[in-house]
């Protein structure tokens, strides 16, 4: 081993391990010069020695003050935020207890109930089963069918009774016309034969007749 | 019947949970060793005194973040080094921390009213000490007088352990060729 001052100050401090500190012991046998430099520094460290520590001109004791002392307040809340565990448990409670809060005052489906009935207005808060849901659904979808039929069926009729109206009129005004046309006609005969047999004058055919 | 001392560790663990007498027996054991590192730092008893008292009331506010009791005595030399410099950066925020106002080193060498060495060896060694960078002082304290490993060293300072290893280092050789003259009194 070579001389290194690094390796001798190391060994003088007692940096080294027990591999190391041999090794230099080693060569410290076999070298004057670093015998010399090891015995300078234990020299010096003598002289440094001569600065003996001071007592302390007053001793330090702590009485249990509320002023010094945390609060058992403040204890917790740094356990609590030293704590992942403790943590994580809190952020998993918050999340439950949001979710319970937006469940209980999430608003009721009730808009198809309150078609059904006044009375269901009443009910909306309150929950159903799928069951039963299904069921008033289909009640209401057969009210709207029955009220959709029922004003098919009053319509169909207004039309009907129109046409019948209509028709009435029509017959009337067809057996006035053929009254007429027959009266017109037995006229017409009526004036043949007393033109024919009697001499009168002839007046216009029924057909021309207005 | 078996007797254990009480450990650092078990005493962090009871003053984490509010035991004021366990942190009062945790600072009897070290409260001497930091006022010592911020006498170095600060070469000023009173503020030395003053820092220590807020160093281990801030060690005990923040005593629940430590997580490895192992990890104690860094933990608390990072508190008392950046309280150190708080102050330094306070009272003289525009200027260098060589120019601190310092106690005479004489102060700085009695031991329970008498001195142990020869004063002219104390008094070298403080001017040499002296004569160092703040970092450099830093570091040699906490080397030499502290006893803490690179590594530490690394945590308390906030800087790479290769500059610490540089700075200790460079006030090593300082430090050599400043007390050659006086070695020969040490031996």
């Amino acid at each position: 081993m070579s001389c290194s001052p690094t390796d001798l100050k190391e060994y003088f401090l007692s940096e080294l391990n027990l591999t190391d500190s041999g090794r230099v012991e080693a060569h410290l046998k076999s070298c004057s010069t670093c015998r010399e430099e090891l015995e300078r520094l234990q020299l010096m460290q003598a002289a440094l020695g001569s600065l003996r520590e001071e007592e302390i001109p007053r001793r330090i004791a702590f009485v249990s003050d509320q002023v010094f002392e945390p609060s058992a307040l403040r204890r917790w809340w740094g356990a609590f935020w030293n704590s992942s565990a403790r943590l994580g448990f809190a952020a998993a409670a918050m999340v439950s207890g949001a979710i319970l809060v937006s469940a209980l005052t999430r608003p009721a489906p009730a808009p198809v109930l309150n078609a059904v009935s006044p009375k269901a207005t009443q009910v909306s808060a309150q929950t159903f089963s799928g069951a039963e849901i299904d069921r008033r659904i289909q009640q209401a979808a057969a009210v709207e069918a029955l009220k959709a039929v029922a004003q098919a069926e009053s319509s169909r009729l207004a039309e009907i009774r129109q046409l019948r109206d209509d028709l009435k009129k029509a017959r009337y005004s067809l057996a006035v016309a053929t009254s007429e046309y027959d009266m017109a006609a037995r006229r017409q005969g009526i004036v043949n034969v007393a033109a024919n047999g009697y001499g009168f004058p002839k007046s216009d055919a029924p057909g021309e007749s207005k | 019947m078996i007797f254990r001392a009480v450990e650092d560790g078990d005493l962090i663990r009871q003053a984490a949970r509010g035991g004021v007498e366990a942190f009062n027996l945790l600072v009897s054991r070290w409260e001497k060793r930091v006022y010592n590192y911020l006498l170095r730092l600060t070469a000023n008893r009173e503020d030395a005194l003053d820092l220590t008292q807020d160093v281990f009331l801030k060690a005990y506010q923040n005593l629940r973040k430590l997580d490895d009791a192992a990890r104690f005595a860094p933990w608390l030399y990072r508190i008392a080094h950046n309280e150190a410099y708080s102050m330094f950066r306070k009272r003289r925020p525009e200027t260098n921390l060589e120019d601190a106002p310092q106690e005479s080193a004489e102060d700085g060498i009695a031991v329970a009213g008498r001195s142990v060495f020869p004063i002219e060896l104390s008094l070298s060694v403080t001017a040499a000490l002296n004569r160092l960078s703040p970092e450099q002082r830093e570091a040699v304290t906490l080397k030499i007088y502290q006893g803490f490993k690179f590594e530490e060293m690394a945590e308390v300072l906030g800087c790479p352990v290769s500059t610490v290893k540089s700075r200790v280092y460079s006030a090593l050789d300082l430090l050599k060729a400043e007390l050659a003259p006086v070695r020969r009194g040490v031996s």
